[in-house]
């Protein structure tokens, strides 16, 4: 009797495993260089803590792949009224929260009302185009955006709509913080993984969460559960994926750890163009660089192959133009500049403007920005220009941008995206609607501002990529800061680590699709 | 009585100097030039956001109204909310503080039974080669930079040899916290594997720490002993035929420990709360240090302000059991 008893035992436990061990392929661990001090997809959102909002939230469409494109994910589809001013979105049925309660357009709407009202990260997305309380929900599976004027990025910034469940956050809301303090620390989402640790000072462990509405396709392998650590130092990072302590860490090393890695038989490095452009950003906003000569003499004077080649090792791509070579719009036969003395010596002359010390302000902690200044003052002082370059923190020098008497004359920096248009990088470093906010270079040009508004309204992609062609024309002619290279992504992964799916938005950081080989 | 009168005036002490430390650092970490709202609001924030944020979160107002509105919450033991967790700071530092305690304690537990034993026997064979070797050692022990000490520690420890775990305080994600401290729970719970890890995760760290601090302690303790050798009531306890070892390790070693002790209450706040941010960031250990390198770096200025006044309470809290303790080496202090 008690033989037969245990052998039905282990028969059902063998039915009810049987599909669990056949995908079931225990855990990633992922150590990452920002701390997983809050969860909360709507106050983080840097590209570094990508991580917890991609894998525990949905967006009503996702970006995949490289060049990106976007998915219907939690909204099947969506139509555009004729003025360009409503977007209605359908949104899938049956789409369950990890608590098991079903997502609708309820939820969408409070989602949008969450972030901007909270008016961080994410929100200065939205809080330009949309007013709060505008957002409708017709039925449970329908919602309706009204903008404010027409524009044609709205539809790419829909992915950075991650729902959170209305009911569970404002059931947590204490003091009118908007569920911010439970949110922090607790998951409302719909996400492929639903959050079963979180430790502040650690990271944070999700499990695949089953209901996804996705699916787990039969016969394909997944990660059972998903840990990313906070890991700020570069080199434990490094020597814990060569220990095997880490399946994978973040795709942007210094490139001689890329290259120690290489080495190492159990990591395999995936590489990937991405969309994450270094320049140097100038402040026109005072003598001589608001002469044009002046500008294209700095542009002639910088040594691009000397600091791809010699000191980048080659890790990069020359990216002439302020956007990215792999995006729609960006000229195929843009030149740029490139290093002459001579040529620089002679738009010196053409300038005829009174030289004074130049200041470049480099990125403390960020070698490359460092490297980029000193090579670059080098070459200054042979045109007869004196560079004094002072190195500040990030979170300093992104202070001085906000006043043009405070920003140093240049600044070295990257400028990736949450969104992947145009318009990210030439509609928002150099019109004049975004001084003080993203166009950190104070450049002013009423034909550039008219371009880039027309391209905003129009919703023909073609139509769109002709004026941005003009647009960015225009820039590098203008000579209106130093463009010099596209980042290549280095994904450093474990040998046993398949199906990584790379975005520039996102940085190979879903973990869904993903698995033990 | 002597002795509670002291204690007395150090509590008396704490306010002015508590003030003092909450003054300079209130300012530094507003003056610099540096903006947690703009870090906060995102790289896609427009002027307007960043401005309706900086309102939201009082820094629009005037420093010294910030100022004073701190510390009437700092006297009710609120350190404000971190800026970019959204919790209490009290809070993130209470999950931490045993991390770091655990690391402190075991690193000056360590430089103590190596570095005064070492002190005394360099003293007592004083120029012999043995002397020589140990003041080789504790002036290297000085001069090496704790970054570069970890990192060799690991590549040797670690990678080369593999007896040690590279970072981390316990293998895999750490279980949900009882005491904080992961000796504590694993003997409370009596897992010796748990504590096989954590003793394992703690040895690295804890060795970066204690070398600099003992080879403090050995210079100091040396130079104490040496005072005491050549006194006049060793020469008598030497003339009593008292056992070299007694004389030393009783007699002498008590009167030359005055200066030990102090240097003790100075290496915890020196070496051990100091010590621990770069300490704590190469080994991944979740403790305040790490917590102050995250909060530097994003200028977040509750967690700066709040990691400051933590790291000064356990400051004066440590020099005053080093107060206490050196009134019983020394009675004299309490006579």
């Amino acid at each position: 009797m008690r033989k037969r008893t245990l052998r039905t035992i282990a028969m059902a436990a063998a039915v009810v495993l049987a599909p669990v061990l056949a995908s079931g392929q225990g855990r990633y661990v992922h150590a990452n260089n920002s701390p997983f001090d809050n969860l909360d997809p709507h106050a983080v959102f840097d590209v570094g803590r990508a991580a917890s909002r991609i894998n525990m939230y949905d967006g009503l469409y996702r970006w995949v792949d490289n060049p990106p494109k976007m998915i219907p994910w939690l909204a099947e589809s969506h139509t555009v009224s004729p003025d360009g001013l409503t977007y209605t979105f359908k949104l899938r049925k049956g789409v369950k929260f990890h608590d098991g309660s079903e997502m609708t357009s309820a939820d969408v709407v409070y989602t949008m009302e969450r972030m901007l009202a909270m008016k961080k990260g994410p929100a200065g997305l939205f809080l330009g185009s949309i007013q709060p309380g505008t957002t409708q929900a017709p039925d449970p599976h329908t919602v309706v955006f009204k903008l404010k004027e027409p524009s044609a990025i709205f539809l790419s910034t829909v992915p950075e709509i991650q729902v959170v469940n209305a009911k569970l956050v404002q059931r947590n809301v204490k003091d009118g913080d908007h569920g911010e303090g439970w949110l922090s620390r607790n998951g409302a989402g719909t996400g492929s993984f639903m959050l079963r640790r979180h430790d502040p000072a650690v990271g944070f462990i999700a499990t695949r969460f089953k209901d996804h509405f996705h699916g787990w396709e039969a016969g394909k392998k997944w990660f059972d559960e998903i840990e990313f650590r906070s890991v700020l130092d570069v080199n434990t990072r490094v020597l814990g994926l060569i220990k095997g302590d880490f399946h994978g860490t973040d795709g942007y090393l210094p490139y001689d750890q890329i290259e120690r890695l290489r080495k190492e038989s159990s990591i395999q490095i995936l590489e990937d163009e991405s969309m994450r452009v270094f320049y140097f950003a100038f402040n026109m906003s005072r003598p001589p660089f608001d002469n044009v000569h002046f500008r294209r003499a700095l542009n002639y004077a910088f040594d691009y192959n000397g600091f791809i080649n010699d000191i980048l090792k080659g890790s990069v791509a020359r990216n002439p133009s302020p956007n990215p070579n792999n995006l729609w719009g960006t000229p195929k036969d843009i030149k740029g500049y490139e290093f002459d003395l001579d040529k620089a010596r002679a738009e010196l002359a053409k300038a005829n403007v009174q030289l004074r010390p130049i200041t470049i302000n480099p990125l403390a902690g960020f070698p490359e920005t460092e490297q980029a200044a000193v090579l670059f003052g080098n070459a200054l002082r042979r045109i007869g220009i004196e560079a004094r370059i002072e190195a500040a923190p990030w979170n300093i020098v992104s202070d001085r941008f906000r006043n043009k008497d405070t920003m140093h004359d240049m600044v070295p920096l990257w400028k990736s995206t949450y969104y992947a248009d145009p318009n990210n990088w030439v509609g928002e470093l150099f019109t004049t609607r975004h001084h003080g906010g993203r166009n950190t270079t104070w450049y002013s040009n009423a034909e550039l501002d008219r371009i880039t508004d027309e391209a905003l309204k129009l919703t023909d992609q073609a139509e769109r990529a002709k004026l941005y062609d003009k647009a960015i024309r225009h820039i590098v002619d203008e000579a209106v800061g130093i463009f010099v290279y596209n980042t290549k992504w280095f994904g450093p992964y474990s040998n046993r680590i398949g199906g990584i799916r790379f975005s520039p938005i996102g940085n190979g950081q879903e973990m869904r699709w993903a698995y033990f080989k | 009585m002597k002795r509670i009168a002291i204690v007395l005036s150090r509590l008396l002490w704490f306010v002015p100097t508590l003030l003092g430390l909450i003054a300079l650092v209130f300012s530094i970490s507003h003056i610099i030039p540096a903006d947690p709202v703009r870090v906060i609001a995102g790289d896609q924030a427009t002027a307007e956001q960043i401005d309706a944020l900086r309102t939201k979160l009082g820094l629009d107002r005037p420093l010294w109204e910030q100022f004073l509105s701190y510390l009437a919450r700092v006297a009710q033991g609120d350190l404000g909310m971190s800026l970019f967790s959204q919790r209490p700071i009290v809070e993130d530092l209470m999950a931490r503080l045993p991390a770091t305690l655990e690391l402190g304690v075991s690193a000056v537990l360590l430089a103590v039974s190596v570095g005064v034993p070492l002190g005394v026997v360099s003293a007592v064979y004083r120029n012999s080669p043995l002397d020589h070797v140990v003041r080789v050692v504790s002036v290297s022990g000085l001069a090496i930079a704790s970054f570069w000490l970890a990192m060799e520690l690991q590549l040797l420890f670690s990678m080369k040899l593999a007896w040690t775990p590279l970072s981390g305080r316990i293998a895999g994600f750490p279980p949900e916290p009882r005491s904080g401290f992961m000796i504590i729970d694993a003997l409370m719970d009596g897992d010796r594997e748990a504590l096989d890890s954590a003793l394992r995760h703690l040895a690295l760290p804890t060795l970066t720490l204690a070398l600099p601090a003992a080879a403090q302690l050995v210079r100091l303790t040396r130079a104490g002993v040496l005072e005491v050798i050549n006194s006049n009531h060793v020469l008598y306890q030497r003339a009593m035929g008292f056992p070299g070892r007694v004389i030393i390790w009783k007699y002498v070693l008590r009167a030359a420990m005055t200066a030990t002790v102090t240097q003790i209450g100075l290496i915890f706040g020196v070496y051990v709360l100091a010590g621990a941010i770069v300490v704590e960031t190469v080994f991944d250990w979740p403790g305040i240090g790490l917590f102050a390198v995250n909060s530097i770096l994003r200028s977040d200025y509750n967690g700066i302000v709040g990691f400051t006044i933590w790291a000064g309470l356990i400051f004066i809290v440590v020099n005053l059991v080093v107060d206490v303790v050196h009134s019983f080496i020394d009675p004299r202090i309490v006579r």
